[in-house]
């Protein structure tokens, strides 16, 4: 019996595991969690940097840009994802931060026909 | 060497240990499973309207056949002529500061609405200004010192009386992120009529320039 609940134990740890893993590939929006605040895994910044988005007179957005971005960053991919109140995605593009003096502005483009209308937050996130 | 003793309190820590591990595996993933450093963070907009009117409005219209005139500042109708030598153009912007939006605010969608008092076969176009002016001392001689854009925003039919609407939210979006609003220079780009909008200063309320504005802050 007590060997039968470690045996349990193991497993259902085991489990668990895996199905993080699994689920992790196709985690989204949905994700009510997602990147809220910050949390920084030895990377160029532990900031919560500030996005602002322009569009073109239909209301669509054009492009996004991340202000303040350290230098130290340069290189690095940015990552972007417009999402709606249901926590959608409506368009999501990446770029290479570029080289600058100071704080950079990172743009990026390509989200497609995004209504800025319809988005209601952005997921942002820098790798290497 | 101890025995793993199978108790409930070791069944709940690795219901726990398995937990977290899931967490964390979850939000990193979210990044690229490949990616060696990470940072990421999640940016929420406040939605809001703030239209404006006639409180908010300033506008005049300058006259090419008297250069120095300041007298559009404080007319109740805005006059627009294609004229040769007496051309007049209106000018139209609002203060957006009691909105309260930040740099890094856009607009979502804003539509100027004017009100045409005098009719004529005239297309009058909405070119973006980005530099300042005021209404008591714009003169035709001071348009030339303007930054006026030269793609219009929008243009409108004048061909009937009544209220005309232009889509202008790439101009107000820029100039959120600018800071001030400068509004448009509204010019007969076809047509021979002269033809009036009503002003700030209108009688009537209804018919003075309005314009719609829902943001993101």
């Amino acid at each position: 019996m007590k060997r039968l609940t470690r045996i349990s134990g193991i497993a259902l740890t085991a489990a668990l595991v895996s199905v993080g893993v699994a689920s992790a590939a196709s985690l989204g929006l949905a994700s009510g969690k997602l990147g809220a605040g910050s949390a920084a895994v030895s990377g160029c910044t532990s900031s919560s940097l500030t996005a602002t988005r322009n569009v073109d007179n239909s209301g669509n957005v054009t492009k996004v840009n991340v202000l303040s971005v350290p230098q130290a960053c340069a290189g690095q991919t940015l990552a972007i994802t417009l999402g709606n109140s249901s926590n959608t995605s409506l368009g999501a593009s990446s770029a290479v931060v570029g080289t600058c003096t100071g704080g950079c502005t990172a743009t990026v483009t390509g989200f497609g026909t995004v209504s800025a209308a319809n988005v209601t937050a952005y997921s942002l996130s820098l790798t290497q | 060497m101890r025995r793993f003793r199978p108790t409930r309190v070791r069944l709940v820590a690795s219901i726990l240990v398995g937990s977290l591990a899931f967490a964390g595996v979850g939000y990193a993933a979210s990044l690229g499973l490949a990616s060696k450093q990470l940072h990421a963070w999640r940016q929420t907009l406040i939605k809001g309207t703030c239209n404006q009117t006639s409180t908010t409005a300033d506008d005049t219209y300058v006259q090419q056949a008297l250069p120095t005139s300041t007298a559009g500042g404080t007319a109740t109708t805005l006059t627009i002529s294609p004229v040769a030598a007496a051309q007049d153009y209106a000018f139209i912007r609002f203060n957006l500061s009691g909105c309260s939006l930040p740099t890094s605010a856009g607009a979502d969608s804003a539509v100027l609405t004017v009100r045409v008092t005098t009719a004529g076969a005239d297309t009058i176009s909405l070119f973006p200004v980005t530099s300042s002016w005021t209404s008591s001392t714009l003169t035709w001689n001071g348009v030339s010192s303007l930054t006026v854009g030269s793609t219009a925003t929008g243009t409108f039919s004048a061909s009937t009386t009544g209220n005309k609407t232009v889509t202008v939210t790439a101009d107000v979006d820029a100039a959120i992120k600018a800071g001030t609003l400068w509004g448009w220079e509204l010019r007969a780009t076809s047509g021979t009529a002269i033809v009036a909008i009503a002003a700030a200063e209108n009688g009537t309320a209804a018919n003075r320039p309005s314009m719609t504005l829902s943001y993101a802050k």
